[in-house]
């Protein structure tokens, strides 16, 4: 054995070259092995005015193994209830509808946007991602990505490497990423524009079910996404930087949401019927991403912009902007302000005509309508001893939903059929 | 020191920074002029040639004597200063022109060796005739130690690393609310590439190695670490050696004793109870 042969001389080493260099010892301990472990909790409430509330968890925990090596997991739980709207328009006189799962059915005062309130759901997120420094040019990244709720789940896997030229001022990245998600809906899936069955209409439950069973098809669809990135970093000077990205995605299955519906009106504005909208199965999508960041002598500033253009016809611009300002080493306040502005998709329609015929595809989901839309968001955040920080962030959100050019008639005139969303989110995070 | 030199130093002000740089560079050239053996009529070169007289000695010397006499013993007389002639004998900046030197000459040399031939006081050493002190070992740890101490002892709440050719020291700690300095160890298989990073809030760092200086001859690689009982380079000596300690001095002495005991410099380190590297 070698290990027994050699005495131990580091302290008697120690005392003569304190001597020599005049200075105390001191206990030295490799940084590496305490600063490893790096913990993210957060809580954030999402709470739309008399729609959606969420709540949600997030932890995250991350490793490092050695210098090269990092592990990132991610976990979130959130819980969603409240109210979205179906996608039918207000009328003057009271609508009912039939729930999703066909039990049941739910009232809409007239006057009212048709909100549809059985939304209620509980999500599980975790995603695990080790990076891998290779040479101090080459950087690998792969990762796992798994979400389950109610009716939905999707799992994922990403992969990316990074290449740094020019003594790290120039960073290339490529990424991608497939994800497949299997869609399960409750009450099945509904057939596309097969009109709502109601109640009213029928004289026995039996009969009412089995018209209702005539518009669902069985079991779960699936969707699978395609995502490539390439991202070029530069750095600018000893303050700033540059970042510029393309994005590719390419989605195709199930893209429906199955508890949108859109209302078929005739000449006066009334409904007749209210139909399951109908998307296509494939979409692609560019979008261009630019964004500069900077230190100021006493903070950080960031301003970027994003086009993103798709074959639904959907083109949206966000400018976006962070301002950090440092009041002391340890504290400091961000402004964060975000504008939106979206064109919405080629089938987007507030509703359908009665008696004209059917496009091929439609949806009345405000979401991929035509909108702006607004974040103005403060935080501040504390260093706390011991490298724990703590931040709190309070953003107001607005949505301004707009008309597509739809000529509005008889009673639809009377009402906002693009009303605003307005919400808030809260967020405590402690890191440590 | 012919090796760039730098210092990281954790401040806006830049008064401040500038006079940190203007004592750092003071301190080394004042170390340097002193001890170089490339510098004639140095205190060093008084020694050399003192031809068996009594030279007079300063306090300064007197420590690195003393520091060095310990590194004698505590090696089993491996690291020995007055290697010299036998270091003359290996010429390592020629590179691949370099001769081999033959046996007989190595001979000659190591009976030159002995730092257990020369006696010292506070005051005065004697030499016997023809031998040679080379402070090459210890000199540039120890201007990197020194210069650091005097920063620290003038300013200490500013943490600054001393980085003299990658030998490194940070005596005031950097605290926690800022990130650790980053010091990567060079790559022997690609040089001037970092194959790891280390993060230190305080202490020293010291390289030994070959990955610079050594001569090849018939597909055998001598390193420059020789051992002064052989007369030779060392044999399976690591690439290189990086050792984590509280001063530059002790980490260099680490370092390069652990090069002296070749293919066991693993668990001669291990046994030392640092933080340290190897290469192979």
């Amino acid at each position: 054995m070698q290990l027994n042969k050699h005495r131990n001389i580091a302290s008697a080493l120690a005392m003569a070259s304190c001597s020599l260099v005049g200075q105390q010892a001191q206990a030295v301990t490799p940084d590496s092995t305490l600063d490893d472990w790096k913990i993210d909790a957060a809580l954030m409430y999402y709470g739309e005015q008399d729609r959606v509330q969420a709540i949600e968890a997030i932890g995250n925990v991350q490793k490092s193994f050695g210098d090269t090596s990092l592990l990132d997991m991610k976990l979130v739980v959130d819980s969603l209830t409240g109210a979205s709207a179906s996608g039918a328009v207000a009328q003057n006189s009271s609508q009912t509808f039939t729930r999703p799962s066909g039990n049941g059915e739910y009232t809409i005062a007239a006057g009212d946007t048709p909100l549809d309130d059985t939304f209620h759901d509980t999500r599980v997120q975790a995603s695990a991602n080790w990076s891998e420094t290779l040479t101090p040019q080459w950087k690998v990244n792969g990762g796992l990505y798994g979400s389950k709720e109610f009716d939905y789940m999707s799992m994922g896997l990403n992969g990316g490497v990074e290449r740094s030229f020019n003594k790290d001022n120039t960073t290339l990245s490529l990424s991608g990423s497939y994800t497949y998600d299997v869609v399960d809906p409750v009450g099945g899936r509904p057939v596309a524009f097969s009109a709502m069955a109601l109640r009213k209409d029928y004289d026995t439950e039996a009969q009412f079910k089995a018209a209702f069973d005539q518009t669902r098809l069985d079991g779960s669809d699936d969707k699978s996404t395609a995502d490539i990135m390439l991202s070029v970093t530069q750095v600018l000077s000893r303050r700033w930087l540059f970042q510029a990205n393309y994005g590719l995605s390419s989605v195709s299955g199930y893209m429906n949401d199955p508890y949108k519906i859109l209302s078929q009106v005739d000449d006066t504005g009334t409904s007749q019927n209210y139909l399951y909208e109908s998307r296509p199965d494939t979409r692609l999508k560019h979008s261009f991403y630019m964004m500069t960041k900077g230190a100021l002598d006493s903070g950080v500033v960031d301003l970027s912009y994003r086009y993103s253009t798709d074959d639904w016809d959907i083109q949206s611009h966000t400018l976006e902007t962070h301002y950090r300002y440092y009041f002391s080493g340890n504290f400091y306040g961000q402004v964060h302000l975000r504008y939106y502005q979206q064109q919405g998709a080629d089938f987007y329609r507030p509703f359908l005509v009665a008696g004209e015929p059917l496009p091929e595809y439609a949806s009345a989901d405000y979401r991929i309508g035509d909108m702006n839309a607004y974040t103005l968001g403060i935080k501040f955040g504390q260093r706390l001893a011991g490298g724990h920080e703590m931040s709190y962030r309070l953003e107001y959100y607005q949505q301004n939903p707009e008309n597509n050019g739809t000529q509005l008639f008889g009673q639809l005139q009377n009402y906002d059929l693009f009303p605003q969303v307005k919400a808030i989110v809260a967020q405590f995070s402690y890191s440590f | 020191m012919a090796s760039p030199c730098e210092l990281l130093i954790a401040s806006f002000d830049k008064v401040i920074a500038s006079e940190i740089l203007a004592v750092a560079v003071k301190e080394a050239r004042r170390i340097e002029a002193k001890y170089s053996r490339f510098i004639t009529h140095n205190p060093l070169w008084q020694i050399n040639n003192s031809d068996t007289n009594p030279v007079a000695i300063d306090e300064e010397t007197y420590r690195l004597l003393t520091f060095a006499q310990q590194c004698f013993e505590l090696s089993d007389g491996r690291f020995d200063i007055t290697a010299g002639p036998l270091m003359q004998l290996w010429r390592f900046e020629d590179g691949n022109q370099a001769k081999l030197p033959d046996n007989g000459a190595i001979q000659a040399a190591k009976a030159l060796v002995d730092f257990s031939a020369v006696t010292f006081s506070t005051s005065t050493m004697v030499m016997p005739t023809k031998m040679n002190l080379d402070l090459g070992g210890i000199a540039k740890e120890y201007a990197v130690d020194s210069a650091a101490n005097l920063i620290a002892n003038r300013w200490p709440t500013v943490s600054v690393l001393v980085n003299f050719g990658g030998d490194i020291a940070c005596p005031v700690a950097r605290d926690n609310q800022n990130p650790p300095w980053q010091v990567g160890i060079e790559n022997p298989d690609d040089l001037d590439k970092a194959s790891a990073v280390l993060q230190i809030r305080q202490g020293a760092l010291a390289t030994s190695g070959d990955t610079r200086r050594f001569i090849e001859r018939d597909g055998k690689r001598y390193g420059h670490i020789i051992d002064p009982n052989t007369g030779f380079p060392v044999e399976h000596a690591p690439r290189s050696v990086t050792v984590l300690a509280q001063n530059c001095v002790m980490a260099g002495m680490l370092s390069t004793m652990a090069m002296l005991e070749g293919s066991n410099a693993e668990s001669f380190l291990n046994a030392q109870g640092v933080y340290f590297k190897v290469y192979r």
